[in-house]
């Protein structure tokens, strides 16, 4: 798994020229290594003959962030919510909900093995970054 | 990350540096278990990440902590490490100190 963190300084570096405050830069790394962990762990179980698609753009507004999986996809709706009480012991379901929680806007795809989220750089009304 | 053990009045203190991440988690897990049932705090406000799998570390030493007679407190954290305890609700479930003294003294 410490291909994670090496992606994740990659896609860190990549946005440097943005000169993101700590913050920022805490949540997209968060995300980014959370999906990227959901995506070898529970999409490819593991096997390592399998490839991840990493795709990162920005601009002055925004980050998006697209991870997509070789795997059989899942279903995000039917994740128990980890914040209930009779959840709160469990050991999993807070990456996603850390991503939904911390990201501006999270859309996966029908097939539930590609997911895009998107952090807004600038504060607007209504805006939770 | 680093984790150094010590101990004040007898409480255990785990001062941790650095992040606590799914490559660091096994390590602290070790550490934890080697101290299970004891008055634990855990300080840390030397760590600058922490991610679910650290998240989900810390609540199964707290379950381990328990069910032998432990303690466990976690005390300094950051704003941003403290808002994923409050995103994640677990800032219900642990007991949360500013202060690595004020855990100390509540442990005792």
């Amino acid at each position: 798994m410490s291909l994670v963190q090496k992606f994740s300084a990659d896609v860190l570096s990549f946005l440097g020229p943005l000169k993101l405050d700590g913050g920022i830069v805490f949540d997209v790394k968060l995300c980014l290594e959370e999906a990227l962990i959901n995506a070898m762990k529970y999409g490819h179980k593991l096997q390592k003959e399998l490839k991840v698609r990493l795709g990162v753009e920005y601009n002055e507004r925004e980050v998006r962030i697209s991870i997509e999986d070789q795997g059989e996809g899942f279903d995000p709706g039917k994740l128990v919510c980890c914040t209930e009480s009779a959840n709160l012991l469990k050991s999993r379901g807070r990456g996603v909900h850390l991503i939904r929680q911390l990201m501006d806007e999270v859309y996966y795809n029908k097939k539930g093995n590609a997911i895009l989220m998107v952090k807004r750089l600038k504060r607007e009304a209504g805006n939770r970054s | 990350m680093e984790a150094k053990l010590f101990e004040q009045d007898g409480v255990t203190i785990l001062q941790v540096t650095g992040e606590i991440n799914i490559s660091t988690s096994p390590d602290l897990r070790k550490v934890f278990e080697k101290n299970a049932g004891k008055k634990l705090v855990v300080d840390l406000a030397k760590v600058n990440y922490i991610d679910s799998s650290g998240l989900a570390t810390l609540v199964e030493m707290l379950k381990k902590m328990k069910s032998q007679g432990g303690s466990l407190g976690l005390a300094g954290m950051s704003e941003k490490v403290k808002s994923l305890f409050e995103i994640t609700k677990l800032d219900k479930l642990f007991l949360v100190y500013n202060t690595q003294a004020e855990a100390v003294s509540r442990a005792k």
